[in-house]
């Protein structure tokens, strides 16, 4: 069969086990007894094995495979969780890093069999029986009526099913029709690869003799293929159970069909439970029998159902059987259904770039009925309208390409963990806010500049423990991972409380390699120097070491971070630690800029880097070292004449008041002069092409009302 | 009316004026052709880099061809146009010209290669020359034309 349509959906996945594992391993570290986690693990590794068996990846499936046993082992108590163990887990992960790298890279897993690790896994397991491994597999069948432990839970879903109060009453009206009332559980063999179509048959054939009243998940979900291995009907009907199971059963790649009868007082009994949790679990929970806590009568009672209850069943769909805490727990495991639907980045783009075109056709319909004079004030109400719409759609739809940092930082404690022991330092990795939401492109490549600063922190930043010891600080060195929004920005801090950055030694490094002279040396103040860090070529470490001391590190995060049109900052004390700080926009597609005339010319400059509009008399220009300058409360800061740089002759008299806008990056301020200011407005930036990228002080255009083109000025580099 | 022949390959090519003489842009190239527009001047760029236009929403850079070959600078006119290009290199990009005249479609066997003279500056942007009744038809190599100057 070919497979290959799916496998950008298997690689997907695969990532996504792959984090999750590593997540979860790295808690069973700290928490080796954790029953949950380990059997996320195990189920991890399952889905795992089983699609890189789908797809036909053998060495990926086998790898999977003995990882599965041992945990299948960690989880009947067999063996324990130890150090080593989750060493060669982490190897193991790796590994399939490397399979999934090659996999997505050629469509093939690549030879490394990866021998030495499946033997260490073996070794671990030897102490356990080997018959344990099958049991877990997927393959083994799980027998009506006597689940093998491994799928009691799942195996009578049916029983966990949300009933409303419309599909009650029908169960109840059949009830009292003398119809039989069924639930069943229909699991498809790991390997299938058209679920949804299996399910079709399914359906299809119990629909031949029943009547389907709900499933779970819903026919929509189960047609969009949105369920796991199982899915769950309640049916009524005439014939027998057997008959319909066994039709359900006919159908190809279905593994196993548990069926049931379910008697009205299911139905109705979780609401007992909801009103009085003391009470017994009912017959709900009478057949899930590993978890069973209390006798609980399992004859079929075709009594008639119990007084309705109102008041409950109107917060439909009232959970069925949830609150028995002994059910509780399977649905623990049970991976929670996401109300998601995947969608390709570039439909998201294309829906991006028509919104881009809306707010450029309302601002032309925003200019054309001023320009036109005649406007009424029902074409201005509807306008208003329609500008309130598009700012809400804009709104809306750059939340939908909004994605918590959540998936790029989770790598990071795993990476930590790895320096620690490379290094030899201990060391600590605290995060905060992962799900701080930031545009899907910047959180695609924020990954490598928030590696670099960890591994910097890391490497140079903490001292080794005998060190900290020394200085009177913890052992354990603490490096902090931050992010949260501040207005229109993201911000992200990586701190750490290490050795701080020397300045001294930054700048004799500089002066050594001819970046900065001697005499400049002198002139320059600490937070100069560490800006020397962002160049080229620059590494403070003596030794280079595998993590970092290259000399292309800041460079690049700098370099990244700017191509995202955000900016990097470090504060450092020496000896107390230092705290890189990240601030990127939250949206790269639209922005409120400020309109300005520049001799004939118009200008955008986003607003937020805008501090402030003055108005300044030319006799208030000043000249420092030949630069003019202005005196704004006790700051000095510099005059940038647009006209000057963008080669405009300046359409105002000289004598006139200056208009100011004082713009600000970091913690530098400019003083832009231009002509006139137009207005505030919202604008789509659109990139010049790569054919006029000479131009440093542009950083886009922008199509006007008018449908004439607008510069965007690009304030960072003026300053 | 011109025959259609079906012997042997042929190009088609766009004619086009600048001055006096006659160019051809291989169509496959032309995304599309509009009429003069305002152009938003660019700071700090080379001189035959006019600026860019709004075409549909998109902005395109447009240069000058004849700044870049050398000749007089353009001068607007009714006839003159914008030719969207679309390379495979360099993306969209509009040249400005001073006419466009027809489309014409030209045997292989008429297109002459050009003897490459590296002297002559304006040669560099040839790959050759057509025959064809209206006389001779410079061939435009696009990618030197618009191939950014170091």
């Amino acid at each position: 069969m070919d497979v290959s349509q799916y496998l950008e959906i298997f690689l997907d996945e695969t990532n996504e086990h792959l984090q999750n594992l590593n997540t979860q391993i790295l808690s069973l570290e700290q928490d080796p007894e954790n029953m949950d986690t380990i059997n996320e693990i195990f189920r991890a590794a399952h889905s795992l094995k089983g699609m890189a068996g789908t797809m036909g990846y053998k060495r990926m499936q086998t790898l999977t495979h003995d990882m599965e046993n041992v945990f299948s082992e960690v989880r009947n108590g067999n063996i324990k969780v130890n150090a080593d163990m989750i060493d060669v887990l982490f190897q193991c992960l790796d590994a399939l890093e490397e399979y999934n790298t090659n996999i997505r890279e050629s469509s093939d897993e690549g030879t490394n069999d990866n021998g030495a690790l499946i033997k260490r896994l073996n070794n671990i397991m030897s102490g356990g029986s080997d018959e344990e491994g099958e049991k877990a597999s997927p393959v083994s069948e799980a027998p009506k009526d006597s689940p093998v432990q491994v799928d009691s839970q799942d195996s009578q879903k049916f029983r966990e099913i949300k009933l409303n109060e419309n599909q009650q009453n029908v169960l109840k009206e059949a009830d009292r029709q003398g119809k039989m009332v069924y639930g069943l559980t229909v699991k498809v063999q790991e390997s299938c690869i058209l679920k949804a179509a299996r399910a079709f048959l399914v359906f299809k054939a119990i629909e031949e003799t029943s009547e389907i009243i709900v499933s779970d998940p819903s026919s929509q979900d189960i047609e969009d293929e949105k369920f796991d291995l199982y899915f769950s009907l309640i049916i009524i009907s005439e014939e027998e159970l057997d008959k319909i199971v066994n039709a359900a059963k006919s159908v190809s790649e279905i593994e196993d069909v548990i069926g049931g009868v379910l008697n009205m007082n299911d139905v109705n009994s979780a609401k007992e439970q909801e009103e009085d949790d003391a009470e017994a679990p009912q017959t709900a929970a009478a057949q899930s029998s590993v978890r069973q806590e209390k006798p609980a009568n399992e004859a079929p009672v075709q009594a008639e159902a119990p007084q309705v209850q109102p008041a409950v069943q109107d917060q439909a769909p009232a959970p069925v059987s949830t609150p028995a805490p002994a059910a509780k727990k399977p649905a623990a495991n049970k991976p929670v259904v996401n109300r998601t639907v995947r969608v390709d980045i570039e439909k998201l783009d294309t829906l991006m770039n028509l919104v881009s075109e809306l707010i450029i056709a309302k601002n032309s319909l925003v200019s054309a009925s001023t320009m036109s004079g005649n406007s009424s004030p029902a074409v201005n109400e509807q306008i208003e309208y329609l500008e309130s719409v598009t700012t809400s759609l804009h709104e809306s739809v750059m939340k939908v390409r909004m994605v918590p940092i959540e998936s790029t930082v989770n790598k990071f404690p795993r990476m930590v963990r790895d320096l620690q022991k490379k290094l030899g330092k201990k060391m600590e990795l605290y995060m905060s806010g992962e799900e701080t939401e930031l545009d899907r492109t910047v959180v695609d490549q924020i990954g490598d500049p928030l590696m670099h600063l960890l591994r910097n922190s890391a490497d140079h930043g903490l001292e080794s423990a005998e060190v900290r010891k020394e200085r009177g600080k913890p052992e354990v060195g603490s490096i902090f991972l931050d992010a949260y929004q501040d207005g229109n920005n993201v911000v992200i801090e990586v701190r750490d409380d290490g050795n701080g950055i020397d300045t001294k030694a930054v700048k004799n490094k500089a002066i050594e390699r001819g970046v900065i002279t001697p005499e400049q040396g002198e002139n320059m103040s600490d937070k100069e120097i560490i800006d020397l860090l962002f160049n080229a070529g620059f590494s403070t470490a003596k030794v280079v070491s595998d993590v970092s001391g290259r000399g292309v590190g800041l460079d690049v995060v700098k370099s990244m971070i700017e191509s995202l049109s955000g900016e990097v900052e470090v504060k450092s004390k020496l000896g107390e630690g230092s705290t890189w700080t990240i601030r990127l926009p939250l949206t790269l597609a639209i922005i409120q800029a400020l309109m300005v005339d520049i001799g004939d010319e118009k200008y955008a400059i986003s607003l937020g880097s805008i501090q402030t509009i003055e108005d300044i008399s030319p006799s208030d220009v000043k000249l420092v070292q030949a630069k003019e300058v202005i005196q704004l409360r006790d700051l000095v800061i510099p005059l940038v004449r647009l006209s000057d740089i963008l080669d405009i002759p300046s359409k105002k008299n000289p004598e006139d008041n200056l208009v100011v806008v004082i713009v600000k990056k970091g913690d530098k301020q400019a003083g832009l002069v231009v002509d006139e200011l137009i207005g505030q407005q919202e604008i789509v930036i659109k990139s010049l092409g790569k054919y006029i990228s000479k131009c440093k002080i542009i950083s886009g255009a922008t199509v006007l009302g008018d449908g004439e083109v607008a510069l965007i000025l690009d304030a960072n580099t003026l300053i | 009316m011109e025959e259609l022949r079906v012997v042997g390959e042929s190009t088609q090519f766009i004619v086009i004026k600048l001055g006096d003489e006659q160019y051809g842009i291989d169509i496959k190239y032309i995304d599309n052709i509009v009429r003069m527009q305002h152009i938003t001047r660019v700071p700090k760029v080379d001189a035959y880099l006019k600026g860019v236009i709004n075409l549909r929403g998109e902005v395109i850079p447009v240069m000058s061809i004849r700044i870049k070959m050398g000749l007089e600078p353009d001068v607007e006119t009714k006839s003159s146009r914008i030719i969207i290009l679309k390379l495979e290199q360099q993306g969209t990009i509009g040249v400005i010209v001073d006419e466009v005249k027809e489309v014409v479609t030209l045997e292989n066997e008429n297109i002459e290669k050009m003897a490459y003279d590296s002297k002559d500056e304006k040669a560099s942007f040839l790959f050759g020359v057509g025959k064809c009744e209206g006389g001779l038809i410079s061939l435009l190599d696009l990618n030197s034309v618009v191939l950014e100057s170091v």
